[in-house]
């Protein structure tokens, strides 16, 4: 600010040495317009009004040096007045000028930032929509997926029902057969037929018995009884179960055991019950004979692993695609009538869900069918 | 000849029926058969029992309303019960204490054998 105002006042008594130079005969009053509308402009209203007046006294003192003789003396004071008022004039003008500029400068700044922020807030809301779109589809995807176990859940919960109240129905009527059966086995008959045809009968409900249970097992499947094991002991044990097929059919065992494994929270029954299950499923599949391969490893981070998987090769004939996705659907069964019961693989899923884990069966790609099992390391403690 | 007797109690008529046939003709025991439980309760103080095979479910009363009321009878307060029941499940036997009292149950369908050597288990005490 000093440097303007020592540049204007120079400025002004510049004009005024010119004004006195040139004499009363040539007019440069005009010039001190220069200084006034930079005054002005540059520092403002006051500024302006300071420089008008100071230009009007600079001209009022080079008319008073150039001897300017007036027919009466108050003709130099209503000059100055003049030309004072008509540069404050000229000062109120361009002010308001200047401060109409002003105005429109911070009203554009004012709009153009407003602008800016809304647009700002336009993108970020479109973001936010674009990311609740996002939540939308993904929470659509779930709600599907739920959906489907839901139906999935109240299908297994009905056939449950329906399982519980055929078996309940059924034993009755087999008790009777059962009975009947017996007093004909242990009657003393002549004919040998007789005895071998109650003998027949006995078996039968033998068998029948056997399937109801399965059924009720499936239908309600008992808590959980929970011990810490290592899957090895439980796999040989279940090895050991299915021993006679396995000599039977000629099935070489293989087994790839990861022994560093830790221990598994889990029902040794129930999960020996599973891999029976899965290892005549498997023995069965190969009727000319072949290889069953047991194998362990950790999943996910070895040093700390997530779980335990447990994968169960045959070298049978595969599953056709048509049956892929029915497999652990409860009564599917691709085996002949009487030779399953269509519920082995149904009580498999049910018994490793129970378990917190998961079973996947698929083809190999050498051929036969690969069932892989996931154990999780903390399993849950109830049904 | 043994001189001990049977109540079968079972709302199946052809239960009770072979129980009595096979128990009278392979045991030598005395059977009653009884198809409905007030009937039963009443043939009970006729009949006197020295075991009693009952079903547990059983239109109207089941046998663990049955089984409560011998039980605060003095004369049947200790005969032997055998529960024989289609399905052995806890939904079965909740809110009966005297089917959760240490009695013993059989699952239908009964094996002869087991059948026969629980009743010699109980009839020997």
């Amino acid at each position: 600010m000093p440097v303007i105002v020592g540049l204007l006042a120079a400025l002004v008594i510049a004009v005024g040495c010119v004004d006195y130079l040139t004499g009363l005969e040539l007019s440069v009053s005009l010039l001190y317009l220069m200084p006034i509308t930079i005054a002005t402009w540059v520092a403002g209203r006051s500024m302006g009004n300071l420089v008008a007046l100071a230009s009007a006294g600079v001209w009022l003192g080079a008319d008073f040096l150039e001897r300017h003789t007036y027919g009466h003396c108050f003709l130099p004071v209503w000059n100055t007045l003049t030309l004072a008022i008509s540069f404050l004039v000229v000062v109120a003008l361009l002010a308001s000028l200047r401060e109409a500029n002003e105005g429109l400068e911070q009203t554009v700044a004012r709009r153009t930032k407003a602008l800016q922020a809304e647009n700002a807030e336009r993108r970020r809301t479109e973001e936010e929509l674009l990311q609740t779109l996002d939540d939308v589809r993904q929470t659509h995807a779930e709600l599907q997926h739920t959906q489907l176990q839901l139906i999935e859940a109240e299908k297994m919960e009905s056939v449950g029902r329906l399982a519980a109240g055929v078996a309940h129905e059924v034993k009755n009527p087999l008790m009777t057969l059962s009975l009947g059966a017996d007093y004909f086995l242990h009657r003393k008959t002549e004919n040998p037929d007789e005895a071998l045809l109650a003998q027949d009968m006995k078996e039968a409900v033998h068998r029948a018995r056997n399937v109801i249970n399965v059924l009720l097992d499936y239908a309600r499947p008992r808590p959980l009884q929970l011990t810490r094991e290592d899957i090895h002991n439980v796999i040989e044990n279940s090895l050991t179960l299915v021993r006679h097929q396995l000599n039977k059919q000629h099935v070489t065992v293989v087994r790839e055991f990861d022994t560093a494994l830790p221990s598994l929270s889990l029902d040794r029954t129930r999960i020996e019950q599973m891999l029976v299950n899965l290892f005549i499923n498997a023995v069965q599949a190969m009727p000319p004979g072949g290889t069953l391969t047991v194998r362990t490893f950790p999943s996910g981070d070895r040093a700390a692993p997530a779980g335990v998987i447990l994968e169960v090769d045959d070298t049978g004939h595969g599953i056709m695609p048509e049956n892929a996705g029915k497999l652990f659907e409860p009564f599917f069964t691709t085996k002949p009538p009487g030779q399953g019961t269509g519920l082995g693989l149904a009580i498999v899923r049910r018994i490793m869900e129970i378990h917190g884990g998961s079973v996947h069966l698929g083809n190999r790609e050498a051929g036969g069918v690969r069932a892989t099992l996931h154990f999780n390391t903390q399993l849950k403690e109830t049904l | 000849m043994n001189s001990k007797r049977i109540l079968v109690v079972d709302d199946e008529p052809s239960i009770t029926r072979n129980l009595k046939l096979t128990l009278e003709s392979g045991g030598g025991y005395q059977v009653l058969g009884e198809n409905h439980a007030p009937n039963a309760l009443r043939a009970t103080r006729m009949f006197r029992p020295d075991l009693i095979l009952l079903d547990v479910m059983m239109p109207g009363m089941d046998g663990g309303d049955v089984a409560a009321r011998l039980r605060a009878d003095p004369l049947f307060r200790d005969t032997p019960i055998i529960f024989l029941t289609a399905i052995v499940s806890n939904e079965e036997t909740d809110g009966h204490e005297m089917l959760n009292g240490g009695e013993t149950f059989l699952a239908k369908p009964v094996d002869i054998g087991e059948l026969k050597k629980t009743i010699q288990e109980h009839l020997r005490h």
